[in-house]
């Protein structure tokens, strides 16, 4: 079976949960990954190893909206340098909301890029409350989609999946304001300070009427 | 990137302490913004793309609900009429999936209204300066 390239396109790859959905993707496809990060100066490299691949695998957040800057950076690179044989690709996308639509805009980036640079378009799966749910009991959920993810492109039986926490909005709201307070406490930050409604901290104003 | 750190460590300020941080503070505060960008993929090119990833600290951590979905809570972020004018080739797909991911950004960008203009790389600065005229009317 052919070896799949899996590549996370993580603006924090080696500390990123894209590097998570990743492992639990390599651990299910029985094809067998080689697996690389995006870093600002191995773009070239990644072009030269594609060459030996037929399938490719993105793994990436959400940003903005969009693709990120990190992952933009390198499908301009590979635009110029693209391989002779162009793999297959397919997209695990992750999304810090819960709605896993919110994915949608991203994923049809990616499938531009496809379509103007000849890449056949594989499968998708589009994660919501992708920045918690690993370390949630809906993580068995995410793993069940990332084993039917590796057997559809096993099988080339290519599909789109979604998967998020089964939690209503409010539930959801909830359960990450628990999420981010706890993420704040460990850096002695506490709620209040994080509901700061000051950007860069008090405006000229104040600083002015500031008592010394 | 991707630290969170203005979310949990300096609440509204970013730790990467560049242009950034003189630029997300001035969007903040605006309530016009004008976006021009190149267009790759359906999305903007990597300049623009760049800044708008720096911008999160206007953003706290704390989920609400808008329009039905989850969004972050904004901090002191003024309601924006926004303006984006997009330029290069660009395709009846791309087109599409460009006016998606506006319509997306203003629900995370605080954009009350806003207007796409597609353009061409030779009628833009003509573009951008009718745009900027009927700003200052
Ligand atoms: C700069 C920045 C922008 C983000 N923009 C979005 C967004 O527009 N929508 C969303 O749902 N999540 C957004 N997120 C959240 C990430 O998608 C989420 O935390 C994800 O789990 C990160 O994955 P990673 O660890 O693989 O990078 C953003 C995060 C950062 C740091």
């Amino acid at each position: 079976m052919e070896k799949i390239m899996v590549v996370n396109g993580s603006p924090r790859a080696p500390k990123s949960n894209s590097k998570r959905y990743a492992a639990l993707f390599s651990k299910y496809s029985k094809n067998g990954t080689s697996y690389f990060n995006i870093s600002k100066t191995n773009h070239l490299a990644l072009c030269g190893e594609m060459e030996a691949f037929s399938h490719l695998l993105f793994v990436f957040p959400l940003y903005a909206d969009g693709i990120p800057v990190t992952l933009l950076h390198f499908l301009k690179t590979l635009e110029q340098n693209p391989p002779k044989n162009k793999p297959t690709v397919s997209v695990l996308i992750n999304c810090g909301f819960l709605e896993s639509r919110q994915n949608d805009v991203a994923v049809d980036m990616m499938r531009l890029f496809c379509k103007e640079n000849g890449y056949p378009f594989g499968s998708v799966l589009k994660i919501g409350s992708g920045e918690a749910i690993l370390d949630t009991p809906f993580r068995v959920l995410v793993a069940r989609k990332i084993r039917k993810l590796a057997k559809g492109i096993e099988k080339k039986e290519y599909q789109v999946l979604k998967v998020s926490m089964p939690l209503s909005r409010k539930m959801f709201l909830r359960a990450s304001t628990v999420y981010w307070t706890n993420y704040g406490k460990k850096n002695n930050v506490t709620k209040e300070q994080m509901e700061t409604m000051q950007i860069e901290g008090p405006g000229e104003d104040e600083k002015k009427t500031k008592p010394f | 990137m991707g630290c969170f750190g203005c979310w949990t460590k300096t609440p509204g300020k970013c730790v990467i302490r560049d242009d950034a941080v003189n630029v997300y503070p001035k969007i903040a505060k605006s309530d016009g913004v004008m976006h021009v960008s190149r267009i790759k993929y359906g999305g903007y090119d990597t300049v623009m793309k760049t800044m708008l990833e720096r911008a999160i600290p206007v953003q706290q951590a704390f989920i609400r609900i808008l329009h039905g979905e989850t969004h972050h809570v904004q901090r002191e972020v003024l309601p924006k009429k926004a303006v984006i004018i997009a330029y290069g080739e660009i395709s009846d797909e791309e087109r599409d999936v460009f006016q998606r991911l506006v319509a997306r950004n203003a629900r995370n960008m605080n954009f009350e209204q806003y207007r796409v203009i597609f353009t061409s790389e030779s009628q833009l600065d003509e573009t951008v300066q009718r745009e900027v005229a009927k700003w200052k009317k």
